[in-house]
């Protein structure tokens, strides 16, 4: 690394040919179900990712329920970089970037909180929740030329919510987030308009060495994991129904559907699953803000999952913390934020029906937090699974041999996964989808459209 | 601070020997032993800590956990950790904790309220950078025919992120 002294300050060890090359041999192989790993853990992808997917796209900041009121505000970033996710005064959510227009620094310093006004610790400058400039000290003096409606805090350029969701982009000529979003907004709608959620308390927070793109990935489709990566959990006996055998069902596996992915366990029986929510909550849903096909998806759901490009996944199960208790239904958001080639924070936030009595929120949490958290039976050994990963993508014989990961399974001559004709919702779904990587590949398509710039949103 | 008696001395050493008795027993794997030494109406509770201004001393969230633990999901957690594909702890990490300032709060009798620092040392595979843990812990132990047992249990973390992989260790 230390001998390459003559690069210039602005891709400081980092090269951007490099990233070409790694792309040139992607695209030759992405169409056959085949990923370089180095995209896993190299410098250099990493840097041009930080500005091409993260500077570009549609990026999950956080929910309106965790800002509820004006002034209410939480520190978040976008990539790597600072900003304030807050509530105006004026009803309005922001996304301001964390740096004083004066000398740049950070106007807020604690993770979350109520305030009228951000003030700078260095100079004064003050800047309302809105982010506009209102108090310069002494500016009479010496700044009696600064017009102060110039100098608010820089604000991202594009900030738009869907059902509560709030997504920013750097890019000033993205499409609207709801064209972004595309078919995901069916599997959006289904679950927020059908159900009035919100998040409980704070994120879990938790570093992890691994790159942001392998539980990425995963969440896009991976159902082939199950039985041997979490058999410790589901012998524990606190999976979903589906894991542990207790009931049938039929996996969807979703592909084709603008870079974003799902798989929907769906149970065909008589009785209502609604993610394990029980009779009583599933009462107060908003049965008739759905259509008749979200519903029925809805009303057979055991546990479903997804991805929405780049870094928002979900899971939305039946589940419980202690196989002596009843199972609820509990509804996980993560974002897989990038800290380095290789490494990530992941930030865990655990929704509940807004409605439903304290104590079943509080079981819902309970249960969330049991199954995937820093401490979650399941994510636990996930994590535990992915070990190495970044050890083998940053290897010098990764690079040289050109070593692929595969994604591959369903490609034979009589695959049990097949496309089901009768799918009611959005993109291409794979009957016994737990036996495709369609889902998963449509993530590094996506990725690598993103990176190669042929598509800028 | 009040004068410190033979006896408060003696109190004090009976707890430490069962923070450092149960401190070993996690170091070592024994979960299921360790699991023995709880009450069955134990909480447990690790809540989030996050960064706040001076001004406002709600760090520690009432709502939000990364553990919040009875007998029964105890019991789940140690004995998974304990099957043969729990992977997060195969191979297991090395932990060695550090357990000290045992402070006690009150003793009537029945139960002891204490507060204890603990710094776990954590390493896997072949790491040679290791995970640190620090917190403190506010634990109440009571007198039963098997002598003490830990009846609840708060953890206060000194982190915001948790800087290990995972938390496939009981704290």
């Amino acid at each position: 690394m230390s001998h390459q002294t003559d690069q210039s300050p602005s891709t400081a060890g980092t090269d951007p040919s490099r990233v070409q090359q790694v792309l040139g041999a992607m695209g030759e192989t992405l169409e056959d179900g085949e990923v370089p790993i180095e995209i896993l853990n190299n410098e250099d992808v990493y840097q041009e990712e930080l500005k091409r997917i993260f500077g570009q796209v549609w990026v999950y900041i956080g929910h309106e329920s965790e800002v509820p009121e004006p002034g209410d505000y939480r520190q978040r970033t976008i990539g790597e970089d600072p900003f304030i996710f807050v509530h105006g005064e004026d009803g309005d959510h922001y996304v301001l970037f964390n740096s004083c227009r004066h000398r740049g620094a950070n106007v807020c310093r604690a993770e979350k909180g109520n305030t009228t006004h951000f003030r700078c610790p260095y100079h004064g400058w003050t800047y309302d929740n809105t982010g506009e400039l209102t108090g310069v000290p002494q500016k009479a003096a010496g700044f009696d030329h600064l017009e102060a409606d110039e100098y608010g805090l820089h604000e991202v350029p594009r900030v738009e919510a869907y059902n509560g969701l709030v997504f920013a982009s750097m890019n000033a000529d993205a499409p609207p987030l709801e064209e972004y979003l595309g078919g995901a907004t069916w599997f959006l709608d289904m679950y927020f308009n059908l159900i009035d959620m919100e998040v409980i308390g704070d994120p879990h927070r938790w570093e992890v060495e691994n790159d942001w793109k392998t539980p990425t990935e995963n969440f896009s489709g991976d159902n082939y994991h199950i039985p041997m990566g979490h058999k410790s959990a589901i012998d524990a006996g606190v999976g979903s129904d589906t894991a542990t055998g207790e009931k049938e069902s039929e996996l969807y596996g979703i592909a084709d559907c603008d870079g974003h992915s799902f798989s929907f366990y769906q149970i065909e029986s008589d009785e209502p699953t609604y993610w394990g929510h029980p009779p009583e909550v599933v009462e107060e849903f908003n049965h008739n803000d759905v259509t008749d096909n979200q519903h029925e998806v809805a009303r057979k759901s055991g546990v479903t999952l997804g991805n929405i490009f780049p870094n928002l996944s979900f899971i939305f199960l039946g589940g419980r913390d202690d196989p002596e208790k009843e199972s609820v239904g509990t509804f996980l958001l993560r974002k897989w934020e990038p800290r380095g080639p290789g490494k990530m924070e992941v930030v865990n936030w655990v929704l509940a029906p807004k409605d439903a009595s304290k104590e079943y929120k509080e079981r819902v949490y309970e249960v969330g937090m049991a199954n995937f958290s820093p401490s979650g039976n399941f994510e636990v050994d996930d994590v535990g699974i992915w070990y190495g990963i970044d050890d083998a993508a940053g290897s010098v014989f990764a690079q040289k041999q050109n070593v692929r990961t595969l994604f591959t399974m369903g490609r034979g001559e009589n695959p049990d996964a097949t496309v089901a004709q009768d799918w009611v919702g959005p993109g291409t779904a794979y009957r016994n989808g737990g036996m495709t990587d369609e889902n998963q590949l449509d993530f590094y398509r996506k990725w690598y459209k993103t990176m190669a710039n042929e598509e800028v949103n | 601070m009040s004068s410190d008696t033979v006896a408060d001395r003696e109190l004090r050493a009976k707890c430490e020997e069962f923070l450092f008795h149960t401190a070993e027993l996690l170091d070592n794997r024994k979960l299921s032993e360790w699991h023995n030494l709880l009450t069955e109406d134990i909480t447990y509770r690790v809540p989030i800590r996050t960064t706040r201004e001076r001004a406002n001393q709600a760090e520690f969230s009432d709502q939000s956990f990364h553990m919040k633990e009875d007998w029964g999901t105890l019991k789940v957690r140690t004995e998974r950790m304990n099957n043969d594909f729990a992977w997060s702890e195969d191979p297991p990490s090395r932990t060695r904790r550090h357990v000290n300032n045992v402070r006690i709060i009150e003793n009537d009798g029945a139960e002891v309220e204490l507060k204890n620092n603990l710094l776990i040392f954590r390493q896997q595979g072949d790491e040679t950078e290791p995970d640190i843990l620090s917190m403190e812990r506010q634990d109440t132990l009571r007198r039963t025919e098997e002598g003490f047992k830990l009846a609840d249990r708060r953890v206060y973390l000194d982190h915001t992120i948790i800087p290990t992989n995972t938390l496939s260790i009981i704290l």
